[in-house]
């Protein structure tokens, strides 16, 4: 399980997010005490430090420089400063992301896994049984037989993988979509989902993806 | 200046010269002194007292046509005190001195009026940052109780989030010195992170949107263009038609001089007579009030941020059949000269 550690002052924020984080079957820690906030972020040992810019007695920023010296750790920056003066700075201090407030939750968490798996370098073909993925070329193989995907399928079994056996609700899956610029509607979600059933049901692969009612998909 | 006024104005002085003279003339007569002496010395009289007369109004002609010329040029006219050679002549300087004490209070004025705006400005932007913090709240109380909330909820905590973000910009649009960095960007993301943006509503007004590859990149500062990408998005999702399946279009087009970008929707447009009205401050037309309930700022704001970064806005529109926003975005040489 990753470890997200939360650097946020705000006590109502903190514990949403750690919910949030926790629900997405990350760990989450939160740092409560600023006072040595460079040691304790670096004894933490998180994969990925979501970091507030505005925090009493401490400059993120310069806590981010700070923090770069020692480690590589990816760190994401979350603040309700939105100029892009901020941002650009954030960056080249090393931020490997930066979200504004109020940010929308699915996005957050979709950011966040594309920045573990950046850190993680994971090639872009998976495994998932005796099945071989190639996320990139849009292909499935077993054996010598090749299944291939359309775009939209590929994502949307990429987001089922990531996350296999956490449900994956509509709205993520949604997220992942329209992340890749494919603005499909819930019609055509539901066409999508109902394609690449078939497909891996032709392929040999029938109830893969599962629908739990009211949360979403959960690949099995 | 015209010298028949300022002959009127010295009537009291040219009548004092007369009687003068006149009394002088009967004097001379009294004492027999000859015709051809009296008429000398009134000659000689005649002669000082025109030359003292134009001397007058020459030197305060050069001063006050300076003064009315320069009046007529300046645009800021308060600075009229600065362009003008000082007088010569007393009234002049004591009029120029009246000048410097107004000049100086009005500069006092302005001056303190600044700093409030700037510390009301300051509050604001510090006040919006605030008021963030609890809307980011509820939106992840929202995410984390699905099940118990429902989305009715969350729909409204992104209106208040998107008034916010209105105040924010509207303040900056007013006061739009140094707070932008204008870079090079792709406006395929910026769109794309606009429409995420208002994903939720588009899904729930069941609006399909189209966004045609697009890989061009301009100069524009990405917070501010998002922000107008997403208060036009807003616009197309308020005032959609229910006569038909709503869909909005986005495409851009090469120029050899600019980059075009085109918003448009199949809504209930804009009527003819309020089109060259969309920009002005708390316009509402038609629409705003029939439909959905409108401040009339956000295109006003839009076309102020446009203003300052630089970039072109136009909108079309043909009542219930569309509306069509069109950025153009200048390609310039002398951004890419680091």
């Amino acid at each position: 399980m990753k470890k997200i550690l939360v650097i946020e002052d705000d006590v109502a924020i903190r514990q949403e997010l750690s919910e949030l984080l926790e629900n997405a079957s990350y760990e989450a820690a939160v740092l409560e005490d600023f006072v040595n906030a460079k040691n304790a972020i670096l004894a933490a040992g998180a994969d990925l430090i979501l970091l507030d810019i505005n925090i009493p007695g401490l400059n993120g920023e310069l806590l981010l420089r700070e923090i770069r010296k020692e480690t590589d750790v990816p760190v994401v920056m979350v603040t309700s400063r939105d100029s892009e003066a901020d941002e650009v700075l954030s960056m080249s201090y090393g931020a490997d992301d930066y979200i504004t407030k109020p940010y929308n939750p699915t996005i957050l968490l979709l950011r966040i896994s594309a920045i573990l798996k950046r850190a993680e370098h994971t090639a872009s073909v998976c495994h998932y049984k005796d099945l071989c993925i190639n996320s990139a070329k849009g292909v499935l193989k077993k054996g010598e037989e090749e299944l291939f995907l359309t775009k939209n399928e590929m994502i949307i079994l990429q987001v089922l993988l990531d996350k296999q056996g956490v449900i994956v609700s509509r709205d993520e899956l949604m997220t992942a979509l329209w992340d890749n610029n494919e603005f499909v509607n819930d019609n055509a979600l539901t066409v999508n989902i109902s394609r690449l059933r078939a497909k891996l049901a032709e392929f040999g692969y029938e109830d893969m993806i599962e629908t739990r009612k009211k949360q979403g998909y959960l690949l099995v | 200046m015209k010298f028949g006024k300022y002959v009127q104005d010295e009537l009291f002085a040219i009548i004092a010269g007369v009687l003068f003279w006149l009394v002088l003339t009967v004097f001379f007569a009294f004492f027999y002194i000859s015709f051809s002496f009296i008429l000398f010395m009134t000659v000689l009289f005649l002669f000082f007292a025109i030359s003292v007369l134009l001397w007058g109004f020459f030197r305060r002609r050069k001063f006050y046509n300076q003064l009315f010329q320069n009046l007529d040029r300046l645009d800021q006219k308060y600075l009229l005190l600065e362009t003008l050679d000082k007088p010569d002549f007393y009234d002049g300087e004591l009029l120029c001195q009246a000048f410097y004490e107004m000049e100086k209070s009005m500069c006092e004025n302005v001056r303190s009026y600044q700093h409030s705006m700037n510390d009301f400005k300051e509050y604001i932007e510090m006040w919006v940052h605030e008021v963030k913090i609890p809307i980011s709240s509820l939106l992840l109380m929202c995410h984390n109780n699905q099940d118990t909330i429902a989305p009715k909820y969350a729909r409204q905590i992104r209106r208040l989030s998107q008034y916010t973000d209105q105040v924010l910009y509207y303040v900056r649009s007013e006061h739009a010195a140094n707070d932008y960095v204008i870079k090079k960007e792709q406006l395929g993301k910026l769109v794309k992170k606009a429409v995420i943006q208002n994903k939720e509503d588009l899904l729930e007004n069941k609006i399909d949107i189209h966004v045609e590859e697009i890989g061009q990149t301009v100069m524009t500062d990405g917070k501010w263009f998002e922000f107008i990408l997403n208060q036009i998005l807003n616009n197309s999702i308020k005032y959609k038609s229910d006569k038909r399946q709503p869909v909005i279009h986005i495409f851009a087009e090469d120029l050899p001089s600019m980059t075009i970008l085109h918003v448009k929707d199949n809504g209930i447009g804009i009527c003819e007579g309020d089109l060259p009205n969309v920009f002005k401050k708390s316009f509402t037309g038609e629409n705003g009030r029939h439909h959905a309930k409108s401040t009339g700022m956000g295109l006003y704001i839009v076309k102020k941020l446009c203003k300052s970064l630089g970039h072109g806005i136009e909108i079309k529109s043909v009542a219930e059949e569309y509306t069509e926003v069109i950025f153009a975005f200048v390609k310039n040489d002398y951004y890419f000269i680091s």
